[in-house]
């Protein structure tokens, strides 16, 4: 019992951090309540499916999914490919929904197989595949995309006739989902339908946890070896994990993207990863442990940090930088710490489950040299 | 038995998401949709520009033209209906019209010039394809960044 409050403590320590940040950054930064309420609210609705998508392989114990970068950049193809047929508002988004999920699927697919083969190291393998599948979206969208696959559009292609450009336009897209169904409760926008889409994740991850597959999922999740024993096929289970967090995060860079109304072609993916699953660790989670609380928390608490630091920088230090630096630095920060944390109890367990292995050998051995003394 | 069955199923649910696709591609294509008040000639007669037109689409008015001007609005689908409210002249009282037409799946933007519209010619008098005219700016190589560590406000 004792043990366990210590443990949660720990965990709670990163959110309580934050909310000690934000309040002595909130008043700092001289942001009216409805603004930041706002800001708050906006980035709710545009992050938390991309968050989401998160729980299910750490659910499956392979960890924080940097892999997510795979379903983000296969969304973007998705938009660019809609954008270029002018497919527009909602329809279009539907659409690139409908396209982006078998690349992401084939994605899912292709990082599942490879984790399978770098079991316990599948965070590192997931951020350093990210890198290499970047480097085969570079190459289609800076060379194939009007050389290979057809573009129309001189908005979209760069001026030398392939290639797209840095920015990709979705004004016909943009905040539709967001406005559809929008409600004003005292000046704060709320994006109903934006939140119903996210709720309506969210009980699904909850009854999915409760399915043959999730309770799978979380075996796996905890041993793999007794789960294969007990008849799990752990590495098509994984993969399965994999594949779902990948969707999920195309989804999620859909509904993300519709709300910022441009694609920044070559460096949005990148660095939703990272943000995702330092506002995941934020919000308490852990690497093997992670709820919907946390995303929300996190969510909010990440992004009032975000909000805040750079205003709260500039009235300090007089110099905005330094507020930016600050975010960034706590995003990486937030990381690292985590993984410390987690390694550093993984080889507390481990050494302890040797120590109790030698004394148990030790015993044994005790008695039967007893037991060889009395015969 | 079963694995038929979930074949079955999977063909099915494969056939409904492109079907979806399929409404998608037509119900969102997008088209902008110019609207021109300027004198035109067709078979050699002349079709004067109005006073004023107002352009109103869905309750909203979306273009608000003057003689010789060019308004433009967004439009989705396949089907163009819109109202036009016409002053004829200076101190004239408006008179609407209810104005629909289809629009060719194949083309982004469409010129429409009203005095041909109400005149009732057919429509390859009043509707042209709209082809934009490349500024410099588009011409203007541009430097593609790929930086994986830059680190922007985009959140």
């Amino acid at each position: 019992m004792k043990i366990k409050e210590k443990f949660n403590l720990r965990q709670a320590s990163v959110p309580i951090m934050f909310i000690l940040i934000c309040a002595v950054c909130i008043p700092l930064s001289g942001l009216s309540p409805k603004m930041l309420i706002n800001e708050i609210i906006t980035r709710m609705g545009r992050n938390s499916f991309l968050i989401l998508s998160l729980l299910i392989p750490i659910m499956a114990g392979m960890g924080l999914n940097f892999g997510m970068t795979l379903g983000a950049m296969a969304a973007e193809i998705a938009l660019i490919l809609v954008c270029d047929w002018q497919i527009v508002s909602v329809p279009g988004m539907i659409l690139a929904a409908i396209i982006s999920v078998p690349i992401s699927v084939l994605l899912g697919i292709f990082c599942g197989k490879i984790l399978n083969r770098a079991k316990g190291r599948e965070m590192i393998t997931s951020y350093i595949m990210a890198f290499f599948v970047n480097g085969i979206y570079q190459l289609i969208v800076l060379y194939l995309m009007g050389k290979v696959i057809p573009i129309k559009h001189s908005s979209i292609k760069l001026p030398r006739g392939y290639g797209i450009r840095n920015t990709v336009s979705l004004l016909s897209m943009r905040q539709k989902l967001d406005n559809m169904l929008a409600i004003n409760v005292a000046g704060v926008k709320i994006p109903v339908l934006t939140f119903i889409i996210i709720a309506v994740m969210c009980f699904i991850i909850i009854w999915f946890r409760r399915t043959k597959l999730g309770q799978d999922m979380r075996a796996v999740g905890q041993d793999m070896d007794v789960a294969r024993d007990a008849g799990i096929n752990v590495e098509r289970t994984r993969i399965i994990s994999i594949v779902i967090s990948t969707v999920l995060a195309g989804l999620g860079m859909i509904i993300y993207l519709q709300n910022m109304g441009n694609i920044a072609t070559y460096t949005a993916h990148s660095q939703i990863g990272m943000f995702c699953i330092a506002a995941l660790l934020v919000g308490g989670a852990s690497v093997d442990k992670a709820s919907i609380g946390n995303v929300f928390l996190g969510v909010i608490l990440f992004h009032t940090m975000f909000i805040v630091a750079p205003r709260a920088g500039a009235y300090i230090t007089g110099d905005s930088m330094i507020g930016e630096y600050f975010r960034v630095f706590v995003s990486y920060a937030v990381i690292t710490v985590a993984l410390i944390m987690y390694e550093t109890n993984k080889r507390k367990a481990k050494s302890a489950a040797s120590m109790k292995l030698k004394d148990a050998q030790d015993s044994e051995e005790t008695q039967k040299s007893a037991d060889a003394q009395e015969g | 038995m079963d694995k038929k069955r979930q074949l079955i199923f999977r063909g099915a649910a494969i056939l409904i998401i492109l079907a979806i696709a399929a409404v998608m591609f037509v119900i969102g294509r997008g088209h902008t949709i110019y609207f021109d008040n300027k004198t035109a000639e067709y078979d050699g007669k002349k079709y004067e520009s109005f006073y004023k037109v107002a352009v109103i689409k869905d309750k909203e008015k979306v273009a608000k033209l003057a003689d010789d001007e060019r308004g433009m609005a967004d439009l989705m689908g396949q089907t163009l209906s819109v109202t036009l409210e016409i002053t004829d002249e200076k101190g004239a009282d408006p008179h609407s019209a209810k104005v629909s037409m289809p629009i060719p799946y194949s083309l982004d933007g469409i010129v429409i010039n009203i005095p041909e519209l109400m005149a009732g010619l057919p429509a390859e008098a009043y509707m042209t394809e709209f082809v934009p005219v490349a500024t410099s700016e588009d011409e203007e190589e541009e430097e593609v960044v790929i930086d994986e560590f830059e680190i922007t406000d985009d959140m």
